[in-house]
């Protein structure tokens, strides 16, 4: 036997010595190393540079405005949204059912995916830090930026593994450490130690205002703004004194002016035949608008572009199938997510943000003929949006529920879309700075001021001395529809586990999220939350 | 009756009779013909062979033969396969005629990797067939040929696509990760492409089932090994010519039972108007043609065949099918006193094909039956121009008319093959041969696909400005292969002998493509797709898609050896081992070493039972390996990603596994093979273990920064059992009938996974997204169906599901499978329990008849069309309505449930071929004809309402609103699953001819 090895490898060597068993893989169709392309447009204080083109990009892929990830449980869990089994349409196995009832469990694959979308993002930034090619200043923004999603986990799961750098393995951390991570590594980005009415921000790497595009002091102290006013939910310990200076600090500067009259872009949405869609969107449907990049009331925006920034589908997500021929879309729409009637119901009529974020009624079409559905449940062939519904399940009428269109849709509009997604701007630190002023003083009406500017921008009455928490909740809710707000909010005001439309009261467990039980067998000593 | 003989018999005997070389004086020349003892038919291809020489000849296909022989020649042997030779002295006769018995079956050769093994020495189980018990009728996929032939082979093309690729198990999956098909080796050539063999260039097919057979193939001898051998050419009088042609049509075989234009109106269906019977609109009579001539021959030391072959066949779906032309040149020959062997093979393959569009189908099953196919007879106005002149439901998911589809759009290909070896022998000493082999291929695939601006399905034709789309997909596969061995054959006296086989091997594979996609083009005037120029897509940012992929070389290197020993002709002693190496491994693990052993005793031989002929016992094991399939995947993985401000970075998607190593199966097979007169009989009884098993799992996102890796996880197990019978029920002068009855089954068991239980078999939109079909769990069967079980129909038209853990609350929506308090059960399997072929060959002067049965038991499908289309949803009232006897018509919501899980159990005629036999007589132009008739899928018994019962071994996923199907990445632990773009099943009737001149 050792002799035929012995001719065999004569025959090899005969060959060539080193092709014989040389097996060393050497890749040409795949990225193996990190490509850094220098020189170009790595400039002024605040622009988006190369280094960290993949962490923003990142804020697209964490499901921000899409359907299946974080868009989607923060949104169809609460009082807003919801996605009606229509037939079998839209049935889905029974999990958009379960986010809308509250009967999620760590098996549900939106939960699963939040976590998987927001761990790639911080896993971005952990190889970005790690590369150690960035400048102190991207080195600011890629912690802050990790810190943001860093408080996306605390507010949906709670208790997560801090991971800081790559192939780093740190046991499941608890809810307050998480806080104080989420919160210290913001203030370092920011050159302080702690936010208080003396800060003083020159020291930060992050720059001094500019595009909305990157991490800048303003976005940071506005994700700390956000973090200390829910402190309370995430720790047990109340921190609004922190949140009112963190908003007033924002609103203080200068740099960021509310989108109000005289304010506006050009309606991209418009069909040039009908005469009801104005022109131009002015004020509050300009801070959502398809154009609404440089928005003077942006401070921390997700870039969203139908050619170069893919991630948002509202359109396809929202609109019924037939409503693609209103703005000549280039792919039908799939009918899924619309308001519960009593959200749509609280804006009273001539409310600007009502006008903005709902499309209801009897539909035209791009000429502006009725547009019609020759499948429709009913006899009446044109397409109307009702506000009401008649059922959750499992024949919810396909034209049934008000439509949001607060990020508005443009014509010719692609599957992705336009519209920048704000994740701080200026109408939510008003808000935030109201809130936290009313809870210190244990006072509602000690909100109105602030409430009062958006109020004012939306053209309807002013609050005088009869704001209530409920009114508040139910105004924040106005302003900050299909923001990805509200679970947060109804959790903070106490409501998540309350009954509303379809949905009976829930147990308190199910104000976080459960740990997703693929993550847990995937082996890294994950322990499931309480009450899962 | 035999009318084939064995190439490789032929060709040993030739050698030894050729190696037994002495030349001759005066000759002269004797005739005859060789008959079979019993029926008194000719033997064709008869070996006669002047004893104590070189010299002989062979019978023609009268069994006739002529032989010069030198005046001292004193004795001619006659021999042939599967029948014991005789020796007849010659004397002073011209004329002699010989009738030989069948009955020694045992001396039939048997190809095995790197060589060959009397049939009587193997003690692995392999099995062999010859073409003469090949499937008829029209093949699109040769490996067509063998379904239902081999005891544990599998092959399936669900629906019979003349595009579709078979789905091929060898005793079901053997890895979960990476390949499961068979190897292929053609000619000695490793991993050469079955698509570049023409079915009727095709001599014998010999399977290697078990760990022990197919180890000497290493690490990729895990999912069985498959050695085809070609014809080759004879020594004989001339050149011979043969000629096949075959004439078929086929139709549909069945459809999906859908409403009537009445039926579906009374039902509530939104009416348009009109009665269109959609499936008989996409749908036709597929008329095929093959055409194969080939010559062949040889003189002196050199035999050659040279073959062409054409099939065009059309699909039973309107503008489907392919044109194939392919080549082949076999060439051998023995130079420098014979001690130099050379054996050349080479082939060709061009196949354009017409991939057509599967959806039409799956849309032509749920298109309104009361629409128009013109938008000229919608009943309002609609704007036919828009869309081609077709009628389309505008507003409406997932729904494109079905004729549009497949008259205005494109689909095609074209797939280009080269394939050659060389082998090259040298006899060292008479009992030393040094080979080395030499091969190359090479596979160029274009595809195209052209959507005009005037197709909604995929076109746009909706959009006021991006219409049309153009695909181009490019692929070059190659590989080189190079193998140096040497065979040592020891001199052990008269009953025993020891032969000792080991080389090296080296292969090379390389992997190129290059996709683009873009739209926008001009108006309808022209078809723009080869002139991608036109696409406005080239002035608009983010819409042109192109991309391109390589292999690294990707290598496979090997060491092996191989001994068998024969002790008194009775004890069979083979064992082996291979060394094997890939560069898709991590560094320290690229290395494996894969042993067999396997002992085989003729029992018989020392109990010597009356009237038994054969009773040999063997047992055999081998570990073979599997590799992962894609490369690089112990290195980490980065992708691109572009800035709107002309910035570039990279970020990691798939983490790196620098441990990646070898799938390893261990393999234990058990066989009996028992032979009693006309009865013969062989049982395999088999262990497999896969462990170490290559996949891609869910790992810690927090830690990799991707939740996706390969990694070495799990074990497999698999026990299984197989029986082959064959008895000779009439054996006449004027009548012969026999039959033989294959039978399989076994049971696969996950007993190690990544998670204790998962569920896979995602249903799909509309809306049964969430809707997983199929779960796994540890230490369990793998291929369960698993849902809650349908009770009837609740008030509000939702079905009611039953309470199965009796806790008073019923949870049985999909998404909560895996909740422990979940109302759900298993519903059914995905592989049978026992599979079966029972072959019938009857002769009867010069008629034959042969009737191929087959079936599966125990087996089930979720009928998809069924769970999407049955339930009577009113807001899907402009699709048709699926109506089955099964359909429960007050159902008004889908849900998944036992409902939609059938039962699919079959036994089908598969194939009944009636041939007569024309006889000429001899010196005429023409040396025989054959005229037949073939019926394939003539009658299936079944209870399954879909289209086709046989078994769906893998499953594609879900493809929903136009989307198309990734046949690219099976899932092996999804089976069961019926989806709505399944081919439907045809029936074919073929009317062939067989020429010899």
């Amino acid at each position: 036997m050792k002799r035929l090895f012995k001719y065999s490898l004569i025959v090899c060597l005969g060959l060539s010595m080193a092709a014989c068993t040389d097996l060393e893989e050497d890749l040409v169709g795949d990225i193996t190393e990190d490509i850094v392309v220098e020189g170009i447009n790595i400039g002024g204080p605040g622009s988006s540079d190369g280094a960290l083109t993949a962490l923003y990009g990142e804020l697209r892929n964490a499901g921000t405005a899409n359907h299946g990830g974080y868009y989607s449980i923060q949104e169809i869990t609460t009082d807003e949204m919801f996605i009606g089994a229509k037939g079998g349409d839209w049935f889905d196995g029974g999990d958009l059912i379960r986010l809308h009832q509250h009967t999620y469990t760590p098996n549900h694959p939106f939960v699963n995916g939040t976590w998987v979308q927001t761990y790639n993002a911080i896993a971005t930034a952990n190889d970005n830090l790690g590369s150690g090619n960035l400048s102190d200043a991207e080195v600011a923004q890629a912690r802050a930026v990790r810190a943001y999603f860093y408080w996306r986990l605390l507010d949906s799961y709670g208790r997560v593994k801090l991971v800081t750098e790559t192939n780093q393995d740190p046991p499941q951390a608890s809810r307050q450490e998480v806080f104080n991570f989420v919160e210290s590594e913001l203030l370092a980005a920011l050159g302080i130690s702690e936010v208080s009415e003396s800060m003083d921000l020159s020291n930060s790497q992050l720059a001094d205002g500019g595009s909305a595009y990157s991490m800048n002091r303003y976005g940071a102290v506005g994700i700390l703004a956000k973090l200390y006013l829910n402190a309370e939910v995430y720790t047990g310990t109340p921190m609004y004194d922190k949140a009112e200076i963190a908003a007033s600090y924002i609103i203080d500067s200068g740099q960021y002016v509310l989108c109000g009259e005289g304010c506006s872009v050009p309606n991209l949405g418009k069909r040039p035949r009908v005469d009801s869609d104005p022109a131009e969107l002015e004020g509050y449907a300009a801070v959502f608008a398809a154009n609404n990049e440089g928005n003077p009331e942006h401070i921390f925006s997700v870039r969203y572009d139908e050619a170069t920034g893919a991630g948002m589908n509202f359109s396809q997500m929202n609109l019924h199938y037939s409503s693609q021929f209103t703005w000549n879309f280039q792919e039908q729409p799939w009918n899924g997510y619309a308001t519960l009637e009593e959200f749509y119901n609280s804006y009273e009529d001539g409310d600007a943000r009502k006008e903005n974020n709902f499309i209801v009624g009897p539909q035209l079409d791009f000429s502006g003929s009725a547009l019609l559905d020759y499948a429709a449940d009913d006899d009446d062939i044109q397409l109307n949006y009702t506000p009401a519904i008649n059922e959750l399940a499992p024949n919810s009428i396909r034209e049934a529920g008000a439509r949001p269109s607060k990020f508005s849709y443009k014509q010719f509009g692609r599957s992705n879309m336009d519209n920048d997604f704000p994740i701080v701007r200026l109408g939510e630190v008003y808000l935030i700075r109201a809130e936290a002023v009313a809870r210190q003083a244990g006072n509602w009406t000690a909100a109105e001021a602030d409430v009062n500017v958006l109020r004012a921008r939306a053209g309807v009455s002013e609050y005088n001395g009869n704001l209530t928490e409920e009114e508040f909740l139910a105004e924040r809710g106005r302003e900050m529809f299909q923001e990805t707000a509200r679970r947060t909010d109804l959790i903070r005001f106490g409501k998540y586990n309350g009954e509303w439309w379809e949905k009976p009261a829930s147990e308190p467990y199910l104000n976080i999220f459960p740990i997703p039980q693929e993550q847990i067998n995937a082996g890294g000593g994950l322990t499931q939350n309480p009450g899962y | 009756m035999k009318l084939n003989i064995n190439s490789m018999t032929r060709g040993v005997l030739l050698v030894l009779a050729l190696l037994l070389c002495n030349f001759t004086f005066a000759q002269r020349t004797i005739t005859g013909t060789v008959t079979d003892a019993e029926t008194g038919e000719p033997l064709i291809g008869a070996n006669i062979l002047v004893v104590g020489s070189s010299t002989g000849t062979i019978t023609d296909f009268d069994g006739a033969y002529s032989l010069n022989v030198s005046e001292n020649a004193k004795e001619l042997e006659f021999s042939y396969t599967g029948y014991s030779s005789q020796r007849v002295e010659i004397g002073s006769q011209t004329k002699i005629d010989v009738t030989l018995s069948a009955g020694q079956q045992l001396e039939e050769v048997v190809v095995v990797g790197y060589g060959s093994q009397k049939e009587k020495e193997i003690t692995s189980a392999v099995t062999s067939v010859s073409a003469e018990d090949f499937n008829q009728g029209p093949i699109t996929d040769p490996s067509q040929l063998l379904q239902g032939k081999v005891a544990g082979l599998q092959v399936y093309n669900r629906g019979g696509d003349p595009n579709g690729q078979s789905v091929i198990r060898l005793r079901g999956i053997s890895t979960v990760g990476a390949n499961t098909e068979p190897l292929v080796v053609v000619d000695g050539i490793i991993g050469a492409s079955l698509d570049n063999v023409d079915p009727n260039d095709i001599e014998n097919v010999t399977v290697l089932k078990d760990g022990s057979a197919a180890a000497i193939y290493g690490s990729r001898g895990s999912s069985g090994v498959i050695l085809v051998t070609t014809r080759s050419g004879s020594q004989s009088k001339g050149v011979e010519f043969s000629y096949n042609g075959q004439t078929a049509a086929s139709t549909a075989f069945n459809s999906v039972p859908v409403m009537s234009p009445d039926e579906f109106v009374a039902a509530g269906g939104t009416d348009l108007g009109s009665q269109t019977d959609w499936i008989d609109e996409v749908t036709r009579v597929g008329i095929s043609n093959v055409h194969s001539l080939s010559a062949s021959g040889g003189s002196g030391n050199t035999t050659y065949r040279v073959s062409g072959n054409y099939r065009n066949v059309d699909g039973i779906l309107k503008n489907s099918g392919f044109e194939q032309f392919n080549g082949r040149v076999n060439l051998s020959t023995k130079a420098f006193n014979e001690k130099v062997s050379i054996d050349f093979n080479s082939s060709f393959t061009n196949r354009n094909s017409d991939f057509g569009f599967n959806e039409a189908l799956r849309y032509g099953v749920l298109y309104n039956p009361t629409a128009p196919v013109l938008g000229a007879n919608a009943p309002f106005p609609f704007a036919s121009e828009q869309y081609g002149g077709f009628f389309e439901t505008l507003g409406l998911f997932d729904s494109f008319n079905p004729v549009s589809i497949i008259e205005q759009n494109r689909n095609q290909g074209q797939r280009t093959e080269v394939t050659y070896g060389a082998r090259v022998g040298y006899d060292i000493t008479p009992n030393l041969e040094i080979a080395g082999r030499v091969a190359n291929q090479k596979t160029t695939v274009a595809n195209e696909e052209y959507y005009p601006t005037t197709s909604l399905f995929r076109g746009n034709a909706t959009s006021p400005t991006r219409k049309g789309l153009a695909e181009f997909y490019d692929e070059i596969t190659s590989f080189q292969l190079f193998e140096g061995y040497l065979t040592y054959v020891a001199d052990v006296g008269s009953r025993s002998n020891l032969r000792v086989t080991g080389g090296y091997s080296y292969q090379q594979n390389n992997f190129e493509s290059k996709f683009l996609s873009l739209g926008d083009f001009p108006d309808n005037t022209l078809d723009f797709g080869n002139l991608i120029q036109t696409s406005q897509d080239l002035q608009n940012a983010g819409f042109i898609q192109a991309n391109s992929a390589a292999s690294p070389d990707e290598k496979i290197i090997a060491f092996f050896a191989r001994a068998n020993m024969t002790i008194d002709d009775a004890i069979f002693l083979n064992a082996s081992v291979r060394r094997e190496g890939s560069t898709k491994l991590g560094a320290d693990n690229r290395w494996g070493i894969f042993p067999a052993l396997g002992v085989g005793v003729d029992v018989n031989r020392y109990l010597d039972i009356n009237n038994v002929d054969l009773l040999k016992v063997r047992v055999g094991y081998g570990v073979t390996g599997a590799l992962p399939g894609p490369n690089g995947l112990s290195q980490p993985i980065r992708q691109v990603v572009n800035g709107d401000d002309g910035s570039v970075s990279t970020e990691l998607v798939r983490a790196a596994n620098p441990d990646l190593k070898w799938e390893e199966k261990g393999e234990l097979n058990l066989g009996v093979e028992f032979t009693m007169g006309r009865f013969n009989a062989t049982l395999d009884l088999y262990d497999r273990n896969i462990q170490d098993f290559i996949l891609e799992r869910t790992v810690d996102v927090a830690v990799f920064g991707t939740d996706r890796r390969f990694e070495n996880a799990g074990l497999l197990t698999t026990q299984g059992a197989e029986l082959t019978l064959g008895y000779d029920v009439v054996r006449k002068d004027n009548m012969i009938w026999n039959t033989g009855l294959i039978l399989s089954t076994y049971k696969t068991t996950l007993e190690e996974y990544v998670v204790p239980e998962e569920q896979r078999a995602n249903l799909g939109a509309p809306g049964q997204n969430g809707t997983n079909m199929v779960v796994i769990r540890e230490g369990q069967e793998i291929g369960q169906i698993w849902g809650p079980v349908f009770e009837g129909v609740g008030e509000d038209g939702s079905p009611i599901l039953q309470d199965i853990n009796g806790d008073g609350q019923v949870i049985g929506d999909q998404g909560n499978a895996l909740n422990p308090d979940a109302d759900f059960t298993t519903l059914g399997n995905g592989i049978p329990d026992l599979e079966f072929g029972w072959t019938n060959q009857l002769s009867f002067g010069d008629w034959s008849v042969n009737a191929f049965f087959r079936g599966a038991l125990g087996h089930s499908l979720v009928n998809t069309f069924r769970a999407f289309y049955e339930p009577r949803i009113s807001s899907q009232t402009s699709y048709n309505f699926v109506n089955t006897e099964l359909a429960e018509p007050g159902l008004t919501s889908a849900q998944f449930s036992s409902l939609y899980v059938e039962e699919a159990d079959f036994f089908k005629l598969d194939n009944l071929t009636i041939s007569r036999r024309f006889s000429f007589e001899k010196g005429s132009a023409i040396r025989g004809l054959t005229v037949s008739l073939t019926g394939q899928n003539l009658f299936v018994l079944t209870n399954y309402t879909g289209t086709d019962p046989e078994p769906a071994l893998v499953d594609y996923g879900s493809a929903g609103n136009g989307d198309a199907v990734d046949f690219s990445n099976p899932d092996v632990l999804s089976p069961g699953i019926d989806r709505r773009y399944t081919y439907f099943a045809s029936r074919t009737f073929t009317l062939g001819v067989n020429l010899n001149f």
